[in-house]
């Protein structure tokens, strides 16, 4: 079987592997990148816990050949941080809202609200609903899911026009926040 | 200790294994793999019933990159339970890792290790299998008749898996003679199957020595780790089960799969690690369902809606074989009596062996199917009594004092507390009195409003003697690390069960780590089932807390100079009554210093249960689209009683998630096996219809502290059993609220309910 | 999954070329949404995947209001779905894309592979054979185009000879007074297979039916139309009364098989209510 050199930046990094042109990008995550962050639920396409981001559109995983990735940049969840304490919003609002149960789904659903959230800062529920409908969550029922969303959305709303305040320049700066202390529903 | 004095239960605290979840560093048994490791893949049955008379793995062997192939001949014939629970009465032996025979369509015959998945899967084709047909049977009703074929040499006979599970109190033909109304139904219901994302999986590594090291997605790591050792002939030494974290579970990874075996056999055979992983379809075939079942109920009542005797005959469908049949059918055939409190009562179970997918451990284990039965007869009596289905349940709510279906008395009046206070919340007098049911968008719709009730007891005691164990122990620093054998299969259990330790010891949440899923390490434990977790080890948790509090505290004393009655320990910090200078922390109390000799503080807790049983009324509004069919489950009011909740959060979205998998077989999901040749027709995820993000209804959770059961932790419940359970009679007496259509099984599909309307027109007009 | 050969031509000779040579087991790749699923499931046996994603010029929509609607065989569907000429122009198309499998599933797929699969069932071919879509063919010596209507044989079928390229699929532009709807009938809201799809797609003229297609999905072999139930339309102004005697008809027009999804029966039964709510939904859009 022909062998294929591939050349392609995950999570900003360039990295390149000799793959068979069987392989799936998923695979290639997993096995080669040693980014197992990337579940496989069913290989075909039906679940989304696979789902990552090539050249900025959400896709399943599966249903790529990583020979079909030259060249892409390709995001997976491990890239969703910017260091090992800096969480993006939507991790923090999965922690807090228990949004996440068993977590296998979490990381699909994490890069797909990703997706909603940056073209559509302050979705509807509608949205929300629409916008995970390639998501199977079978533990949480999604009720904790929308409202995590919803969370980081409005957080991520509100950092940035603070941020677009203070520069001035209305740019879309990437907003983090530091990781927090535990806090209770109470509290 | 009133609500006000907990500093950590009743908090919803971040669940410290959520991190590795949303960053995606957690490590699934799926997510080791290192070079050379090995694949691992099943050939499966193309036949339902059949005898092997001849296998040929010669081409497979002879297969570029193929390591080894196992077939009947090359493995241990022990014996086995599917599901291993020791000490019990809840488990039939009637499975080989192998056999010269298949009983259901899709079943191991033959496993392969090669190099790489692509290799071992090509190779299972290169596998020639000749089969003798044996007549299969495909439902309960032939599999019971007198010339049915038998499925199984060993159990009672006649396609039983066990002999009938017979429970009878009072007087019960008296009880009809003093009948003013008695109802028959025949009920029914179709095989959900659990469906967790993480399809099963285990990797297993001989590491060169003749000790077998076992990671696996399983709910019960100590189950696995006794049948791997009995079947291989080891000592239970020989045996490490890992497990750190699982997709899910429900249940059903309460069971052994023929993989784990075959993968452990191939690892030794090539002496290399094998991994061996279902593919989603697998987990369908060879995976477990609820139990599918036929039920007829006969029930008396009086004028004033008093349930005056009860009749019950259900049988369980257990397929191929009896996995967790006899739990499930003594389960179901117990809560039959109770749930509404009726003196004469007569229930008789049954599990029945066919040629169809085995059936097993499912969320709401047995009781499901019972309780649809008695909720919707309930439903029917209020309406020819003329009485409101809610004040009918209330009337008939079992409460403090009745015998529970363990046979313990039941403690509190958790269901009553749950009815009533749906009825304020949902406001369902008035949006029952003055029905709206249209729908501005589409004038097909008709709306209609439905309750359901349900109990489930915490742990399986009596059926299964269980224990709860813990090992807690302080680091010389003051950090706490609790060493726990249940399983964290997604529920945030181990939380809860760190929140019980630093609550008890009096040290912050912050302080206790956890440690799980290794069972050369960790304390014995039955597993995670039975929504046992939170109340029996929880319990354990406590105790193994307090006898380290009171060391820590003894050391303390001795530091201070102090009489240890008057110390207290508050988040850490160790205070003097009535002396507001004196203080110690938990570092300094355990720290070394002069004159004291430095101790090992280390305390285990043993539990055994009683028995404790959580509440549920869930009120919900359904839209019946009248020209296709579709029912929409729109709006869920879940009331539970949990006794005391100790992380709010979790314990809701265990209801959550309980009510879509009840939503889901209420209405779409159903594994459909052909019942002329036993094959599977929906087996993935296109076909088999659980309910997404854009089916699910607002769920509007509340959760009470009615009535705590002193067996638990501050009298806490269990909470993941529950709520799969009353949502599905909810919703098919809301449904006879819209439309007038009486649904006596599950799922109801678009044509039930079209071919329903089309009757009742047909009534209506000859009436 | 199995091991299979995979090439990557760079232009529509080389593709056909290829494909031919290659023989038996050997496929285009394009999205790929449907053709992995299928090696997975081993419903395919598969030697050769010859992907045409590096071949240029294959990924672009054009629409003008004369020439109508035109887009290549590269075309995602999540990027139909998205281009301002469906969103504006083709309401029942742009339901059809936003009703297929997901969000994910829709970055991937082509238009042209869900439409060269033949599916039955498949979302996108109602409303196109609705809309008198024609697909423009590449082969070794001269393609074609062919009327999408006539384009299917049966399941999974279509009268593409081996090596034979879809290119690209045109749609008429829509006239004034065009009224046209999409409904896709599934238990579930996403991620479905149609159980039954209906597209219509009426013309009107001062409030009179002057034409009318109706296309049916999953209710027979290939996307069938009901010319019967189009010809009582036509000539009337689509009072309640006229469409649901049409409906009638096309219930009698389609040719479903019972399996898994639903019973033959109730498919039919669709048609009728399906048929009944795309007209109403076709004026409502329009007003």
């Amino acid at each position: 079987m022909t062998k294929f050199h591939l050349e392609f930046t995950v999570n900003g990094e360039a990295r390149s592997a000799s793959v068979d042109g069987y392989r799936s990008l998923l695979d290639t995550l997993r096995e080669e990148m040693g980014l197992t962050g990337t579940k496989k639920g069913c290989d075909v396409g039906d679940c989304g816990a696979c789902t990552v981001m090539v050249n900025g559109e959400p896709v399943n995983a599966c249903l790529m050949l990583a020979a079909e990735a030259q060249g892409a940049r390709i995001v997976t969840v491990e890239g969703l941080q910017s260091g090992p304490d800096d969480l993006h919003p939507l991790q923090e609002a999965f922690m807090e809202h228990g949004a996440s149960q068993c977590g296998f789904c979490t990381p699909g659903i994490l890069m797909m609200a990703k997706n909603l959230l940056d073209q559509n800062p302050l979705p509807t529920d509608e949205e929300i609903r629409f916008g995970l409908s390639g998501n199977i969550c079978r533990c949480t029922g999604y009720t904790k899911i929308f409202e995590a969303i919803r969370t980081a959305g409005q957080r991520m709303a509100a950092a940035r026009s603070a941020d677009a305040a203070s520069c001035g320049c209305g740019c879309r700066t990437e907003i983090r926040v530091k990781r927090r202390e535990p806090i209770s529903a109470e509290g | 200790m009133t609500k006000q004095d907990f500093r950590i239960v009743g908090k919803s605290v971040k669940r410290a294994d959520v991190i590795e979840k949303v960053t995606g560093e957690g490590k699934y048994t799926g997510d080791y793999h290192w070079p050379g490791l090995l694949h691992g893949k099943i050939k499966r049955s193309e036949i339902a019933h059949a005898r092997i008379k001849h296998i040929d793995v010669s081409k497979a062997l002879a297969y570029p990159g193929v390591k080894a192939v196992l077939t009947h001949h090359d493995v241990p014939k022990v014996l086995h339970y599917g599901s291993p629970h020791p000490r019990s009465a809840s488990c039939t032996k009637d499975q080989y890792i192998l056999e010269d025979k298949v009983r259901f369509w899709g079943e191991g015959v033959a496993a392969v290790a090669a190099i790489s998945e692509e290799i071992a899967d090509e190779a299972l084709d290169l596998i020639e299998v000749e089969y003798e047909p044996l007549p299969g049977v495909y439902d309960v009703d032939s599999a019971q008749l007198p010339d049915a074929p038998q499925i199984h040499e060993v159990g009672p006979g006649g396609n039983l898996v066990i002999p009938p599970v017979h429970v009878e109190r009072g007087d019960v033909d008296a009880g009809f003679a003093k009948a003013d109304l008695i109802l028959e139904g025949e009920f029914e219901g179709g095989r959900p199957v659990p469906t967790y994302m993480e399809p099963n999986i285990c990797v297993a590594d001989w590491a060169g020595s003749n000790k077998l090291t076992f990671w696996t997605s399983t709910q019960t790591s100590f189950m696995v780790r006794g049948a791997l050792a009995e079947v291989l002939g080891l000592p239970l030494n020989k045996v490490r089960v890992l497990v750190d974290h699982m997709g899910g579970g429900f249940g059903a990874k309460q069971d052994l799969f023929q993989h784990e075996f075959l993968c452990a056999l191939l690892a030794k055979k090539c002496r290399r690690a094998v991994k061996m992983e279902f593919t989603r379809r697998e987990t369908f075939i060879a995976g477990r369902s609820r139990h599918p079942f036929k039920l007829k109920l006969k029930q008396g009542f009086r004028k004033d809606g008093t349930l005056v005797a009860r009749d019950m005959q259900i049988i369980y469908e257990s397929g191929a074989y009896g996995s967790h049949s006899p739990g499930v059918t003594t389960v179901g055939t117990f809560s039959a009596t109770s749930l509404f409190r009726v003196e004469n009562v007569r229930v008789n179970g049954r599990a029945v062996y066919t040629n169809t997918p085995i059936a097993g451990a499912y969320r709401g284990y047995g009781v499901v199917q019972t309780y649809f039965a008695l909720d919707i007869q309930m439903d029917e009596a209020a309406e020819k009594l003329g009485i409101d289905p809610a004040e009918m349940r209330l009337r008939n709510a079992v409460r403090e004092g009745d015998i529970a279906p363990s046979g313990h008395p039941i403690i509190g009046r958790g269901l009553e507390a749950c009815i009533s206070h749906g009825i304020k919340a949902f406001d369902w007098a008035a949006t029952r009195d003055n029905p709206d049911r249209s729908d501005p968008l589409n004038p097909a719709i008709r709306k209609g409003w439905g309750v359901g009730c349900e109990m489930h007891g915490s742990s399986a005691y009596p059926g299964i003697k269980e224990q709860g164990n813990a090992t807690v122990k302080m680091n010389e620093d003051g950090s706490v690390t609790l060493l726990t054998g249940a399983a964290g299969l997604g529920t945030g259990a181990h939380t809860a069960l760190a929140q019980i330790v630093a609550e008890e010891l009096g040290v912050t949440f912050e302080s206790v780590s956890v440690v799980h899923g290794d069972t050369d390490v960790v304390p014995w434990d039955i597993g995670a089932f039975a929504s046992h977790t939170t109340y029996l080890v929880g319990s354990a948790a406590r105790i193994a807390a307090a006898k380290v509090r009171a060391r820590v505290l003894a050391r303390a004393a001795e530091k201070l100079q102090e009489q240890v009655e008057h110390l207290r320990m508050v988040d850490g910090i160790i205070t003097v009554d009535g002396k507001p200078g004196q203080s110690l922390t938990v570092f300094e109390a355990m720290g070394p210093s002069r004159g004291i000799p430095a101790e090992h503080l280390i305390d285990t807790g043993s539990y055994n249960p009683t028995k404790s049983y959580s509440f549920a009324a869930h009120f919900v509004e359904v839209a019946v689209d009248t020209e296709t069919g579709i029912i929409e489950c729109r709006k869920v009011m879940p009331v539970h009683d949990v006794g005391r909740v100790i992380h709010p959060i979790a314990a809701q979205g265990q209801i959550e998630g309980g009510i879509q998998q009840g939503i889901g077989h209420t209405l779409t999901e159903d594994y459909i096996i052909d019942r002329s040749n036993g094959r599977s027709l929906n087996a993935g995820l296109v076909d088999y219809k659980m309910p997404l993000s854009m089916d699910m209804p607002d769920i509007q959770t509340i959760i009470l502290e009615a009535a705590p059961d002193p067996g638990g932790p501050w009298g806490a419940k269990g909470v993941g059993e529950d709520p799969i359970i009353a949502i599905g009679p909810a919703i098919a007496n809301a449904v006879y609220d819209a439309i007038g259509v009486r649904f006596h099984h599950y799922p109801i599909t678009p044509e039930d309910v079209l071919n329903g309307l089309r009757r009742k027109a047909a009534e209506d007009k000859t009436c | 999954m199995r091991r299979f050969e995979y090439h990557e031509p760079m232009t529509l000779e080389e593709a056909s070329t290829l494909l031919t040579t290659l023989g038996e087991g050997a496929f285009f790749l394009a999205g790929g949404t449907d053709l992995f699923v299928e090696i997975r499931e081993r419903l395919r046996e598969v030697r050769h995947l010859v992907n045409i994603k590096r071949v240029p010029g294959l990924d672009r929509i054009d629409y003008c209001d004369t020439g109508g609607l035109r887009f290549g065989a590269l075309v995602t569907a999540g990027q139909l779905e998205a281009s301002e000429a469906v969103i504006a122009h083709y309401p029942n198309l742009r339901a059809a894309l936003r009703q297929l499998a997901s969000i994910q599933v829709r970055n991937r797929a082509t238009v042209i592979g869900n439409i060269c699969r033949a599916s039955p069932s498949a979302d996108t071919i109602p409303p196109l054979i609705a809309d008198g879509a024609s697909v423009e063919t590449y082969r070794i010596g001269g393609g074609r185009s062919i009327p999408m209507a006539e384009f299917f044989t049966g399941p999974g079928r279509s009268v593409l000879e081996k090596g034979e390229i879809v290119v690209a699929v045109t749609v008429p532009a829509p006239m004034p007074g065009s009224l046209r709807a999409y409904i896709k009938h599934g238990r579930r809201k996403a991620m479905e297979l149609a159980t039954v799809g209906v597209a219509v797609s009426l013309d009107t003229a001062g409030g009179v039916c002057t034409g009318a297609r109706i296309a049916l999905g999953a209710v027979g072999p290939v996307v069938l139309r009901a010319p019967l139930a189009e010809a009582l339309l036509v000539g009337s102004k689509l009072d309640a009364a006229t469409v649901a005697a049409a409906a009638e008809q096309a219930m009698q027009e389609c040719t479903p098989i019972s399996n898994v999804r639903s019973s033959a029966e109730y498919r039919r039964e669709m048609v009728g209510v399906l048929t009944r709510r795309a007209v109403s939904q076709a004026q409502e859009v329009a007003a």
